[in-house]
């Protein structure tokens, strides 16, 4: 604030009794405040300063010498003469194993062999996808063939066409594996196999369809079906095919 | 007082210096000069003279730890304030906060101020006594500003540099103290608020 404000604040406030009021209580709430400051000094006196002085300057002495004490006890048992043998022993060991492993690194004696990589004709994976496949059809037609006499026999003994439980869980295994053999059968090029397979499919399918007490007519109409087709002998036949045929 | 003493900004270079190598009569001077000023600033805050005691030397230890710190460009009285402010809040703070807490739901910014003391004189007027007693309730910024002016009669450049703010917020801040303590002690001084 300039001196020229100060000077026009001040004419205002000798014509103004307003704000002369206003600075009048702020100066006696300003005076109060520094005599309540100077009362608070007051107990100041009350406390011996000299001592207090002492008092701090020992406690900051005190703590000055204390953490310089401990490390220096400890750098002196660490550097003691009579363990200099010993340290210059452990540096030198240091020094020296550092230098071995950087030879034997830089020597390659440490780096692996590459690994030998494995290799394999594609005539001998062909083979073995075919011999896979064999055993695959193989399995699946001994199965098949089981449940097909099954069915058969049953016809026979009592004239009413019944699957047994065992029965009707194979056949729907069966539907299940052919679906896996199928992509087996189409790589290793066995179109004999799988065109009897497919007919073995679609009977179970079939029997699969119907409930496990076949009608008269639905037994017949199956039998009918593996009679016409053939389907037990050519089981027969793609077995002996498959078991000769062994890789 | 021995905190009357005049003593240069060249002269507490000396003894700063002095301390640094380890001078202890040095350091005694300078805890002689300065520990009334830490005191009330720290009684001040914390409103007991033990406890006011115990971070006048926690003040004094950190100082001659942070001797090699100091800049010589620097104000000295506001740099030790500074300290002492910042160690009788956490000061506070650990040892009142609890109990303070369960009294009351005021902030922890709202810290009290050396109200109630047992002051001796007997001219203490019933204004002094409400003064005291309403500046508990500035808030942590204006009722430093309000002690460290009226208390410890510092400057508003030396408060400034110790709260770290500029000057015109140390004046904003002190007119908003004086502006409330008036308000508050409308009755006592017989005005309208």
């Amino acid at each position: 604030m300039s001196e020229r404000d100060r000077e026009e604040i001040r004419r205002h406030i000798e014509t103004c009794p307003a704000c002369a009021d206003e600075v009048r209580t702020l100066e006696r709430l300003l005076e109060s405040a520094d005599s309540l400051g100077q009362n608070m000094k007051a107990t100041l006196a009350g406390i011996d300063w000299d001592a207090q002085a002492e008092k701090i300057v020992a406690a900051v002495w005190d703590e000055k010498a204390r953490p310089e004490r401990e490390p220096r006890r400890e750098r002196a048992w660490l550097f003691a003469p009579r363990l200099r043998p010993v340290l210059a022993g452990l540096l030198l060991g240091i020094m020296v194993g550092a230098a071995a492993m950087f030879i034997t690194y830089r020597s390659g004696v440490l780096e692996k062999p590459p690994a030998e990589a494995f290799f394999a004709s594609s005539e001998f994976l062909g083979r073995v996808d075919q011999e896979m496949a064999r055993r695959e059809t193989l399995d699946y037609l001994e199965k098949s063939q089981y449940v097909l006499l099954e069915l058969a026999q049953t016809q026979t003994e009592s004239g009413n066409c019944r699957l047994t439980e065992a029965a009707a869980r194979e056949t729907r295994e069966l539907l299940g594996k052919k679906r896996y053999l199928n992509p087996q059968l189409e790589k290793a090029r066995m179109s004999k196999a799988k065109a009897i397979c497919d007919q073995i499919e679609l009977l179970f399918y079939e029997l699969a369809q119907v409930s496990e007490n076949l009608t008269p007519a639905q037994c017949r109409g199956i039998q009918n079906m593996i009679e016409e087709k053939n389907i037990l002998l050519k089981i027969k036949l793609l077995k002996k095919e498959l078991q000769e045929s062994e890789v | 007082m021995e905190d009357k003493r005049t003593t240069s900004d060249e002269d507490i270079s000396t003894l700063l210096e002095k301390a640094g190598e380890g001078d202890r009569q040095a350091f005694k001077d300078i805890v002689s000069l300065y520990q009334q000023k830490v005191f009330l600033l720290a009684y001040s805050i914390l409103r007991n003279r033990e406890d006011a005691l115990d971070v006048v030397q926690e003040t004094f230890m950190r100082l001659f730890q942070k001797l090699d710190t100091y800049e010589k460009d620097r104000n000295f009285q506001a740099w030790l304030l500074q300290i002492a402010k910042n160690l009788s809040i956490d000061y506070y703070r650990k040892h009142h906060g609890r109990r303070r807490e369960m009294e009351s739901d005021k902030s922890v910014e709202e810290l009290p101020l050396a109200a109630e003391g047992h002051w001796s004189n007997p001219e203490s007027s019933e204004l002094r006594h409400v003064i005291s007693r309403n500046l508990e309730r500035l808030g942590e910024r204006q009722h430093l500003i309000f002690v460290m002016k009226h208390f410890n009669g510092l400057e508003y450049r030396e408060i400034a540099q110790v709260l770290g703010i500029s000057v015109g917020t140390v004046k904003s801040l002190h007119f908003k103290a004086v502006r409330n303590l008036k308000n508050w002690l409308s009755p006592q001084l017989g005005i309208q608020p």
